[in-house]
């Protein structure tokens, strides 16, 4: 127990550069789907995607 | 985007509250994972489109490589200096990291703009970090002088450049690269339309640098840390390249004539600074030089403007700044152990430290464009659209590259072959961190090689 709070104590800083890239990750995702929020919908498309199909672009 | 800048910026904090015996590796570790998550960004190349698109940042073909040069650099970095700086106060030592780290921090900010004016403010903030590394951790005192120089030519040629963009965001309304790309061409006949060309172009030049505008860059290198020159010859030049290559898609019809007085300039700096290296007593005065000379030739390649000096150039971009940085790395494990720059004073190396000559070897043979190392795909792309335009230019590059190969082989001979000085028989021998950094820098190089076309840019 003790020697966990040590290791805690001596190396918790390793945790930032990990928590950057989560979040950094999370605000891309953001990003991304209020970017494509219109994709294929807009009145330039006008049709319906069909079942399966994918998107127009990525 | 972010999940490489978010880290990037983490670094920092990591490297304050750091345990002092662990900044090190710590750092090392997170950045070369962080080098390693932006590899991922090769995968979406795609030919003009724009991928990892955000609100501010984007990456495209031409961005990308140079985004993971820079990635790739700072590991190396932290690498290269934990020797020389481990005598300092362990404050100091943070510092330096922090210097670096926010060095890395404002080149992917620079390199992933999408907005000119961020990347010009970006292109200008990285000059801050530099010039406190030179003149807080260069070895003399003439390293005030060279910060100075550093400082104020690159200064006096991008104040320029801001009204210059200030200009085109009042006439063409946005300064966008993702719209900026579509306008139509502009009709630009005035004297003061060719002014405002020089200006877009100027600040670039001079970071390249051109050659006449150069003086800065072997000062800057020979007093800078190593981390310091190993940063400016591998990404702070290109900077100047990828922005002459990002305005020339705005300069267009004027560029066609005027353009030709800097790429004579250019080839004759080629011919110049490599005839300046043949006669160089300094190591790192050298390697700064020969910068120079390709970076001469990546100016011609760009300004020539097809498709093939773009991707010359980039390709050339990319490895030199692989090449330098080795061997700035390899200048430096001389120093560390002579304390001397100068070439004659530290011959005979062979003797001491063999396998380091290895790592000599392949750097000079990168240096002067061996095949099939991208160096020499560079400079033949580069050299063969310079001669479509011109035959003449033949007689310039040709002497130049054979200048290249003379240079090369004087600084590995004057290092490694000879008499082994008397003063210097009990050296230190080499480390396996040393030889870990060599082989960092080159094996990129000669991976490059099986896939070359993640560095082709546009043409790919």
């Amino acid at each position: 127990m003790v020697n966990f709070v040590a290791l805690a104590r001596e190396h918790w800083v390793n945790i930032l550069v990990p928590m950057g890239f989560v979040f950094g990750w999370y605000l891309d995702k953001q990003q991304d789907q209020k970017l494509t929020a219109f994709r294929n919908k807009s009145a330039l498309f006008s049709r319906e995607l069909k079942p399966g199909e994918e998107v127009t672009w990525k | 985007m972010l999940k490489i800048l978010l880290p990037t910026l983490m670094l920092i904090p990591t490297a304050w509250l750091v345990p002092g015996k662990w900044l090190w590796p710590t750092t090392l570790l997170h950045s070369l994972i962080i080098a390693l998550i932006s590899l991922t960004w090769l995968t979406n190349l795609s030919e003009v489109g724009w991928s990892s698109l955000g609100s501010y940042l984007a990456t495209d073909a031409l961005s990308t490589p140079l985004l993971v040069l820079t990635c790739w650099l700072l590991p190396l970095m932290l690498l290269a200096s934990q020797n020389h700086t481990a005598s300092e106060p362990i404050n100091r030592q943070r510092m330096y990291v922090t210097l670096l780290t926010s060095l890395q921090f404002f080149l992917i900010l620079a390199f992933g703009a999408t907005e000119v004016i961020m990347f010009y403010v970006m292109f200008e903030a990285t000059l801050i970090p530099t010039l406190i590394l030179i003149t807080r951790w260069g070895n003399q005192a003439e390293r005030l002088n060279a910060g100075t120089y550093f400082l104020f030519y690159t200064l006096a040629g991008s104040l320029p450049l801001l009204v210059a963009l200030l200009l085109l965001q009042n006439n063409a309304g946005s300064l966008s690269l993702l719209t900026l790309a579509y306008s139509p061409p502009m009709q630009l006949t005035t004297y003061g339309d060719k002014l405002w060309w020089a200006a877009c172009l100027l600040a670039f030049l001079v970071k390249m640098p051109l050659y006449g505008v150069h003086l800065w860059l072997p000062k800057a290198h020979v007093e800078a840390p190593v981390a310091g020159s190993m940063i400016l010859a591998a990404v702070l030049l290109k900077l100047g390249g990828y922005g002459m290559m990002r305005m020339l898609t705005i300069l267009e019809p004027l560029t066609k004539e005027l353009s030709y007085p800097f790429i004579i300039f250019a080839l004759w700096g080629v011919l110049m600074t490599g005839s300046i290296c043949l006669r160089q007593t300094d190591l790192k005065s050298l390697i700064a030089y020969s910068s120079v000379s390709h970076m001469g030739l990546v100016v011609g390649g760009i300004l020539i403007q097809t498709p093939w000096g773009f991707s010359g150039a980039l390709i050339l971009m990319i490895a030199h700044g692989l090449t330098s940085s080795a061997l700035f790395c390899l200048a430096n494990t001389n120093y560390e152990r002579t304390h001397s720059r100068t070439m004659v004073l530290a011959r005979g190396l062979q003797m001491v430290l063999p396998l380091m000559t290895a790592w000599w070897f392949i750097a000079s043979l990168a240096n002067l464009a061996l095949p099939p190392l991208p160096n020499l795909m560079g400079e033949l792309m580069i050299i063969v659209s310079l001669f479509n335009w011109s035959w003449w230019t033949l007689a310039l590059t040709g002497a130049g590259t054979l200048i290249t190969a003379g240079y090369s082989l004087y600084m590995f001979l004057m290092t490694q072959r000879g008499q082994l000085p008397t003063h210097i028989t009990a050296l230190e021998p080499s480390h396996s961190r040393e030889h870990l950094l060599m082989a960092l820098h080159l094996l990129p190089l000669i991976l490059l090689v099986l896939k070359p076309e993640l560095i082709w840019g546009w043409t790919a």
